[in-house]
């Protein structure tokens, strides 16, 4: 028999259909019931707008969308024979902006959603509900995020050419303090060990005597044997290029080249519903993407001793999230460091109605590789694609061909199902668009 | 914090900010005890759920009473009372748990609700979130699915008639509402607002897509998406627009009612006229550029060096009515035309239709917003093409003598 699912707390609403057998998941479909079109209306539009309009896909990953779209317009550039070159000071506050945002998804998406429905599947009195803790550290990560980019959410101060922002040395210093307390924040409230220290831990042994909201987030999962369920393809994809991330296909522990042009997309299957999701596929093929994969390719010492252990269960998931979280926070202190205020902020281009040309944007969003791809005539619109890592994480694909979301949830009860699904961190206004 | 609350008050309560809503001693008289009643009734009713006392969250937090004061004295500034309503308002605040609030989200982004995660003041996340009733929110509560239907149904039986009903997204009204359906019964949008709308005390619409259709609604509008004033009849109805809303704002429209319980003064599209009295560009920071015809011409130019004016390379704020140039953005440390890029009119209806991003407003063909006879807002038509037309007329004087060469931009 099939059940509908409505979840929400994912940003808009999934519905999940579930087919049991013997009270376990045979198999899941998944219907996002929203849409808003948001490719069409970008037809016919100056390519600019698209800086102001990409942003507005999402409310927690718009930046990650306005550097889609401005390394789209700056390849369409390249493309038709004009180089845009930027300086190391606006590629390094774009990398910083950037980084910033998937902080703030990763602390929110920590006591916003984890620790509630944590706490629900295993009715545990030991971790207390605290989304007022995930809300202030995201608040000041997105603090930092406004000094440079004006505003969080919905910024838009990247332009062909660079950033619009110039910022001085004391907007820099105030960026350095609030830094500073964030990552002091959460050092105290959720690692209970320094950043340096715990990037260093190699195995779970490292952590054993550690008593904070990591400990216990770590104990519930192991209680829950959420290190044995959970387990997708085993096949990850990481596809931006930045300095905290490496492009890589991973299959198992193999790194393997990637090349974006072989990202294609399908329409979901959905048998019971209307759904306005595609699925993104990688040579016809399922990857898992986000954190787990961005630390699978960059080979973190502590994600791989998980993996070799546990696989790519639900609990390594969960850790690389919050590994990840503290990785970004000590590169954000490096970029900062290095941020040289003396260079110019923008590197005046020739107008936009001189290109004719395709574009291609990639950059790693907070969930995965977010892809832009332009067609612009005389600087205007031809036709806009956008693929958003939720799209391969939780596409809906067959029974023969399950997604990783998908693949995850067999064989579980359906409470332990719905719990493995949000470790996807799922974001449905991005999928749908 | 404290430095921070004293900016504030003073950013709000500095003349250049204020629209002028003198309504003369008499009505405020009247009003100053029609409040003092309203307060003292409230407090004599329960707090709703047991929720949190402020009073104890700002002792929690080490929040002195002189700063919360001091923020108190902000707010009665933004929203346009005479300072005598201070202590009058830091009461309101403190009877926050007295009003529930039920928040739906409909075609959108979610970005309002992360603003509000997001919001000002004296440890604000604790008054909006700990303090404010907020009895529904699919986003931020642990409930879903039928359990989250099942909370509420229970919400508005409770409150019936009480509830302040927030609404973030626009409605998509195209295929009979197919665009967007919610919960196991596939309700289209449309129906839930109007069901949930039904027993509301009044219907607050935060965002652009909420009040005037927003981005959704953008051309070709492909989900035929409206905005909730074009659905809802025969309630008090409260626009708060912009991309996303300014948290500043719903705080303040919250306190507004619970101090009055009525809707604050409204323009003619149903704009609070605290925040939307006045235009971007009154209290601009570079306004002095534009005033002397100083431009960026280009990003990247020496002018985007020197921060001069941004109304060349689209900046639409000579006609946006907004707040942002005083309030701010996370917590007041910056705004778009702070890091350089032009407003792009955020908070007006259709505004990404008509305010298009890098097209200065004289070659964008805007049309004065139309449709009721709020003062401001029509007399800013004229006011609007003398200042600009002053501006770019001193400017090209400055290219000509900087032998600098015109160029109409892309558009
Ligand atoms: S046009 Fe824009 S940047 Fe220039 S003064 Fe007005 S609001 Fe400020
Ligand atoms: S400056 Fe203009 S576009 Fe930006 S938030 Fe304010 S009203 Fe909206």
């Amino acid at each position: 028999m099939i059940t509908k699912t409505i979840l929400e707390q994912i940003e808009g609403e999934a519905s999940l259909y579930f087919d049991m057998k013997d009270n376990l998941v045979d198999f899941v479909t998944i219907a996002f019931p929203h849409f808003r079109g948001m490719e069409k209306m970008l037809e016919g539009k100056n390519a600019m707008d698209a800086l102001v309009i990409t942003p507005r896909v999402c409310g927690i990953c718009g930046h990650s969308h306005v550097l889609a779209s401005v390394r789209a317009i700056e390849d369409a550039y390249k493309n038709s024979g004009f180089t845009v070159n930027i300086t190391q000071k606006a590629s390094k506050v774009r990398e910083l902006t950037l980084v910033l945002e998937l902080i703030q998804n990763h602390l929110k998406w920590i006591y916003l959603v984890l620790v509630p429905h944590l706490k629900e599947l295993c009715g545990s009195k030991e971790l207390l509900n605290t989304p007022l803790k995930g809300a202030y550290g995201a608040s000041l990560a997105t603090k930092i995020l406004a000094i440079f980019a004006g505003q969080w959410p919905h910024s838009s101060y990247m332009v062909p050419g660079g950033i619009t922002s110039d910022f001085t040395y004391v907007d820099l210093t105030k960026a350095k303090s609030h830094l500073q307390k964030l990552t002091e924040y959460f050092e105290t409230e959720t690692l209970g060990v320094s950043v340096e220290e715990f990037l260093s831990f190699e195995s779970c042994k490292d952590f054993a005597s550690l008593e904070s909201d990591f400990a216990k987030i770590e104990h519930l999962l192991i209680d829950l044997g959420m290190q044995k369920k959970g387990h997708a393809k085993d096949a990850f994809l990481s596809l931006g290029t930045h300095e905290f991330s490496h492009a890589a296909k991973v299959k198992g522990t193999k790194l393997f080249k990637v090349v974006s042009k072989y990202i294609d997309t399908q329409d979901a299957y959905a048998p019971d519903e209307k759904s306005y999701a595609k699925n993104a596929l990688y040579k016809k093929q399922f990857y898992e993407t986000g954190p787990l994969a961005r630390c699978m390719a960059k080979e973190f010492k502590l994600i791989k001793n998980m993996h070799r252990r546990f696989k790519d269960s639900a609990y390594t998931r969960v850790m690389a999230r919050i590994y990840e979280t503290a990785h970004l926070l000590a590169f954000c202190k490096k970029l900062l460091d290095e941020i040289d205020i003396s260079e110019v902020s923008c590197i005046e281009t020739i107008a936009l109605k001189n290109i004719s040309g395709i574009g291609e944007g990639v950059v790693e969003a907070p969930r995965g590789p977010l892809i832009h791809r332009v067609q612009i005539k005389e600087g205007i619109i031809k036709s806009y694609k956008i693929i958003t890592p939720t799209q391969y994480n939780i596409a809906s694909g067959t029974k023969e061909n399950p997604s990783p979301a998908q693949q995850a949830m067999l064989h579980c009860s359906q409470a332990d199902a719905k719990f493995i699904f949000r470790t996807f961190d799922v974001c449905s206004v991005c999928t749908t668009h | 914090m404290a430095d921070r609350i004293e900016g504030v008050k003073k950013l709000f309560t500095s003349k250049s900010a204020r629209v002028e809503t003198n309504k003369g001693d008499a009505y405020y008289e009247k009003l100053f005890e029609k409040c003092q009643a309203r307060i003292e009734e409230l407090k004599t009713q329960q707090p709703i759920n047991n929720r949190l006392d402020i009073t104890d969250v700002l002792e929690m937090q080490g929040i002195e009473r002189r700063d919360f004061l001091k923020w108190a004295s902000a707010v009665t500034g933004m929203l346009m009372l005479p300072a005598s309503f201070t202590p009058l308002v830091a009461d309101a605040a403190l009877l926050m748990n007295r009003a529930p609030v039920i928040w739906l989200e409909l075609s959108d982004c979610a970005g309002n609700s992360e603003a509000l995660l997001r919001s000002d003041g004296p440890q604000i996340d604790e008054i909006v979130l700990d303090i404010i009733s907020l009895e529904f929110h699919e986003t931020l509560q642990a409930a879903s699915g039928h359990q989250a239907e099942k909370q509420l149904e229970d919400a508005m039986e409770t409150f019936k008639d009480k509830y302040l009903l927030f609404v973030e997204g626009a409605v998509p009204l195209g295929m009979n509402g197919q665009f967007g359906t919610i919960g196991a019964s596939g309700e289209t949008m449309h129906d839930h607002l109007l069901r949930v709308a039904k027993h509301a005390a009044a219907v607050v619409a935060v965002g652009s897509c909420a009040t005037f259709g927003g981005v959704p609604a953008a051309a070709p509008n492909p989900t035929g998406a409206v905005g909730v004033m074009d659905v809802i009849q025969g309630k008090p109805l409260i626009n708060i627009p912009a991309c996303p809303a300014n948290p500043a704002n719903m705080v303040g429209v919250i306190l507004h009612y619970i101090l009055t319980g009525q809707v604050p003064e409204l323009d003619s599209l149903l704009r609070p006229k605290f925040a939307f009295g006045y235009r971007i560009h009154d209290n601009c920071e570079r306004r002095a550029h534009f005033d002397a015809g100083e431009y960026v011409e280009e990003w990247g130019d020496e002018g985007a060096k020197n921060n001069f004016c941004l109304y060349k390379v689209g900046c639409k704020g000579p006609m946006t009515f907004n707040n942002c140039s005083i309030v701010r953005y996370n917590e007041g440390v910056n705004w778009p035309v702070g890091v350089g890029r032009g407003c792009i009119g955020c908070s007006e209806p259709d505004f990404w239709d008509k305010y298009a991003y890098e097209r200065p407003m004289a070659d964008a063909k805007i049309k004065a917003p139309t449709g009721g006879v709020e003062k401001t807002v029509d007399e800013f038509g004229l006011g609007l093409l003398t200042a600009a037309g002053i501006g770019i007329g001193i400017h090209a004087v400055a290219s000509a003598v900087a032998g600098k060469k015109e160029d109409g931009g892309e558009a």
